[in-house]
């Protein structure tokens, strides 16, 4: 296969390998042009716990200042603590240094807005502009300003999760929890926020070395540790935060990996449950949601892959939950954005005001398959791929919003191209382990077939 | 026309302008990528822009492997010092020196502690052009060392070099002015430290600039009034990043820059005898004084870089500049107005002379000096054209033109530090100067109307 530079520029911002791709000149570069693009005010810069972040910020903050902004380092935080922040703070906007899941020789830019969004697919457009066209606003020596230092404001976005859920209800229950941070930016808030709901708690990979404990993708290998802790302790729940903290997964008191739709899935119950509305998932999120959407008699709304469109859908259908089936959930009452805090806040709150055990509480929703492959594809073959498929399976039930999804009675699978790295992702659901694995197997061969007759 | 200066030791440039993040991290990623793995110092003055520059910088550093000891606001002398006593690899030291508050600039330090010579500077050069920067996974963390008080060793080691009882016991009374530049509050401590009584304006480091940061008689004038108010002993006035003084006398008189190596020359060279380096458009003041002590003076091309090259080269004791940089081998082959104002001191104390005294036994030369904007591309160009009015003359084009007659020196030079062309003429009469440096102004005004 053709070798491909490993540089993703997308709606999720800049994603590329350090000393490979993603070099200082180019943050710079990026930096300036979102300047450029706020105009000048206040833009916080946030980072994980990746080493190269510290030679990325200065990157960074080179290049807001050169364009008359006044950064200020709130250091290494969870992203949604950042998000949040820079709305409570009245920032002009944010940069976070941080490629989520990717591995830890990537790195990457995410720019954030003024009302603490990822930048909507427009906005993106004008400031990808602006970096293409390489014009950008500095200012004069005298305009310059000094860039300033917040390093206390994470306890913020604790506290308003507190103002949202019964902190009381929860500390009754005096949950054994083991929470797993990956050694991500979770570390710097986990610990805080779980002794405040009166858990009694161990904490594994709370180091901010930036060498994650493992991938953390929260797949079943990389919560092996966290469920062997669980049992060990005989504890209440397991969770696990990725790298920027943005999402969550389970592991249940006898320390199984609860599925990757578990978090959403208990989330969207329970705030339903306390007020009800629509609901917006991506469309590889588990069909689950369609029944718990019956059972409250409110609206689904499928988007793209990605959390800035369910966040734009969202705010568009005043929904009042949503998230995305791999952790990340969104609730709109802390802030629009995917927030591992909230989702641990909603679901000890669930499970306190439910007499059984976690799995318990999961055996009470019906069960689903989900199944995930990748493979390595670049991005024009990938799109030839998927337009061929199209044309195939035209006359099912289909969604072309994003890739190729086709839907039947009780099952599904979506394939689509990454926007963030050169692979092809397919996922397939069905309510019995080998229906999901007959149909993932059936279309990854057909693919090779349509790759094989292309070359 | 965005004005940039590449020059062996740096370059320079208007923030915003030809100064851009970019720029900085490309120059420092070649920089970063010349100098071997290990730690580079980066020093910066108070500038507005100083940080921008030194977040690049630093940013650069580390993703071409180095470890970086940050030494924040720090005058260029200091950081020279440094790189030699921390064991670097090289330093960066961000400041634009006498430039407007508008300008700043990179200033590329070897492992040596001095400006790069210009074969480094060249290599420097070559790597930027072709754009091939080292580039580190940056698997594990790098570093940043933050040095609070990077001075404390260069002050010890200043003061073990000095005659300190004669200079305690003189009880000087002196007004400096740092210009609100990188000496500012550290002059507290080294005066303290002399048992001198200071009187500082200009203090705060804050980067605003009251006047040009350039030691001159035009912006002396603040210290000249004080010293005389106070009768102060002496007035020092110095750039940004403190590695020119210029001096004001204890009658309050400005003197030209171009005072500052000649009047110290003597006193120090009488210690430590040794050739004396100087460019080629500085005042003949210096060779009158090297000529009483019987030792040869060395002109080179105008520039720090060029003088401490020959200056290590030729083993001189002395080296200087008329815009008031010196260097002094048994201190350190870098231009130091700390140093300086301290020698000075030091000579007055064991000399018990006035400055105005030793004024007087100087030779009285007039220096004009004049400038002409003119587009970079254009420099070398007009310059060479001047040859036009010297046919028949011997000319020295070691940097620019240089030619003497009869009691007349003149020197036309494109400068490296901006976009102008220099044209400075020296005679012990101040008309024959003024006129020579009109002729050539009006001739240049005349190719580049």
């Amino acid at each position: 296969m053709r070798k491909f530079l490993p540089l993703k520029v997308s709606i999720s911002g800049v994603r590329g390998i350090v000393g490979e791709s993603l070099t200082p000149q180019l943050a710079a570069r990026f930096a300036s042009a979102f300047g450029t693009y706020l105009g000048q005010g206040q833009v916080l810069v946030g980072q994980d716990s990746r080493p190269s972040g510290l030679m990325l910020k200065k990157a960074v903050i080179a290049g807001l200042l050169a364009t008359g902004c006044q950064p200020v380092e709130v250091g290494i935080l969870p992203l949604p603590t950042i998000l949040f922040l820079t709305r409570k703070m009245q920032a002009r906007g944010a940069v976070v240094i941080t490629a989520s899941h990717n591995p830890s020789n990537w790195n990457g830019l995410k720019f954030i807005s003024q009302d603490g969004l990822y930048l909507r697919s427009s906005e993106v457009e004008e400031f990808l502009d602006i970096f293409h066209q390489g014009e950008f606003t500095y200012v004069p020596a005298e305009r310059i300003k000094p860039a300033l230092s917040e390093k206390e404001a994470g306890y913020l976005h604790l506290r308003r999760i507190f103002s949202q859920i019964k902190v009381n209800e929860i500390k009754k229950r005096k949950f054994r929890l083991v929470a797993d941070c990956a050694n991500g930016a979770g570390a710097t808030l986990l610990p805080r926020f779980l002794q405040e709901l009166g858990a009694e708690v161990r904490f594994i990979n709370t180091e901010l070395s930036g060498k994650f404990a493992h991938q953390s993708e929260p797949t079943p290998e990389n919560l092996k540790e966290l469920g062997h802790e669980v049992r060990a302790l005989q504890a209440d729940l397991g969770l696990a935060q990725d790298a920027d903290a943005d999402r969550l997964a389970l592991v249940d008191e006898q320390g199984q990996p609860l599925g990757e739709d578990a978090t959403l899935t208990l989330s969207v119950d329970h705030v339903l449950s306390r007020k009800k509305g629509p609901i917006v998932v991506n469309l590889s999120s588990s069909m689950v949601i369609e029944d718990i959407a019956r059972k409250y008699g409110v609206r689904v709304y499928r988007t793209k892959i990605g959390e800035s469109n369910v966040v734009e859908k969202m705010l568009e259908t005043r929904a009042v939950v949503g998230g995305e089936g791999n952790g990340g959930v969104i609730w709109p009452a802390v802030h629009p954005c995917r927030d591992s805090f909230t989702a641990a806040g909603l679901i000890l709150e669930k499970l306190s005001s439910f007499p059984g055990s976690i799995s318990q509480l999961m055996a009470t929703y019906p069960r689903y398959y989900l199944l995930k492959d990748k493979f390595d594809c670049p991005a024009e073959l990938a799109f030839k791929v998927v337009t061929e498929l199209r044309r195939r399976y035209q006359r099912e039930n289909t969604s072309t919003l994003d890739g190729l999804k086709i839907i039947w009675e009780e099952a599904w699978v979506h394939l689509r191209p990454s926007n963030t790295e050169p692979i092809m992702r397919i996922i397939a659901e069905a309510r019995s382990p080998e229906k999901a694995r007959q149909l993932l197997e059936r279309f990854k061969g057909e693919i090779e077939q349509i790759l094989k007759q292309m070359s | 026309m965005k004005p940039l200066k590449l020059s062996v030791s740096g370059v320079r440039g208007i923030v915003g302008q030809a100064i851009t993040p970019e720029l900085v991290i490309n120059f420092a990623s070649a920089f970063g990528t010349m100098v071997p793995a290990g730690p580079v110092l980066v020093g910066r003055d108070s500038r507005n822009s100083s940080p921008m520059l030194t977040d690049g910088v630093i940013s650069a550093l580390l993703a071409t492997g180095h470890e970086v000891i940050d030494l924040g606001l720090c005058p260029t002398p200091i950081t020279q010092f440094l790189v030699k006593n921390k064991k670097a690899r090289g330093a960066v030291s961000v400041t634009a020196g006498h430039n407007p508050a508008s300008w700043n600039a990179l200033n590329f330090i070897n492992s040596q502690g001095t400006y790069l010579n210009e074969f480094q500077g060249q290599e420097l050069l070559d790597i930027y052009h072709l754009g091939r920067f080292k580039q580190l996974a940056l698997k594990r963390a790098p570093k940043i060392i933050r040095e609070l008080n990077p001075e404390e060793p260069y002050l010890e080691w200043l003061l073990g070099r000095l005659h300190l009882t004669p200079i305690k016991r003189a009880k000087f009374r002196i007004i400096v002015d740092p210009t609100n530049g990188a000496a500012s509050k550290l002059i507290d401590k080294l005066f303290a430290l002399l048992g001198v009584q200071l009187i500082a304006i200009n203090n705060e480091g804050n980067g605003y600039f009251p006047h040009d940061p350039e030691p001159r008689p035009r912006n002396a004038i603040e210290v000249s009034s004080l010293v005389k108010i106070t009768t102060a002993d002496v007035g020092f006035l110095l750039n940004s990043d403190a590695s020119r003084v210029s001096l004001v006398s204890e009658d309050g008189e400005t003197l030209s820059e171009e005072y500052t190596l000649p009047l110290v020359a003597r006193y120090y060279l009488k210690k430590h005898p040794g050739p004396v380096v100087t460019n080629l458009s500085t005042s003949m003041m210096i060779d009158q004084v090297a000529r009483g002590l019987n030792l040869p003076v060395i002109r080179t091309k105008v520039g720090q870089s060029a003088i401490i090259q020959a200056m290590l080269e030729e083993k001189a004791s002395l080296s200087g500049e008329g815009s008031g940089g010196l260097a002094f081998d048994f201190f350190q082959p870098a231009f130091d107005a700390l140093v300086t104002m301290a020698l000075y001191l030091e000579m007055m104390a064991v000399e018990g002379e006035k400055l105005s005294t030793l004024v007087k036994r100087l030779p009285r030369y007039h220096i004009v000096k004049d400038s002409l904007v003119c587009p970079a591309y254009r420099l070398h160009t007009l310059v060479a054209e001047v040859k036009k009015l010297y046919k028949g003359l011997e000319i020295n084009q070691l940097d620019g033109l240089r030619l003497e007659k009869r009691d007349l020196w003149v020197h036309v030079r494109a400068s490296t530090t901006e976009p102008l062309i220099r044209v400075i003429a020296e005679s012990t009469s101040q008309h024959r100067a003024q006129m020579e440096v009109d002729r050539i102004m009006a001739f240049l005004r005349r190719l580049t109307a």
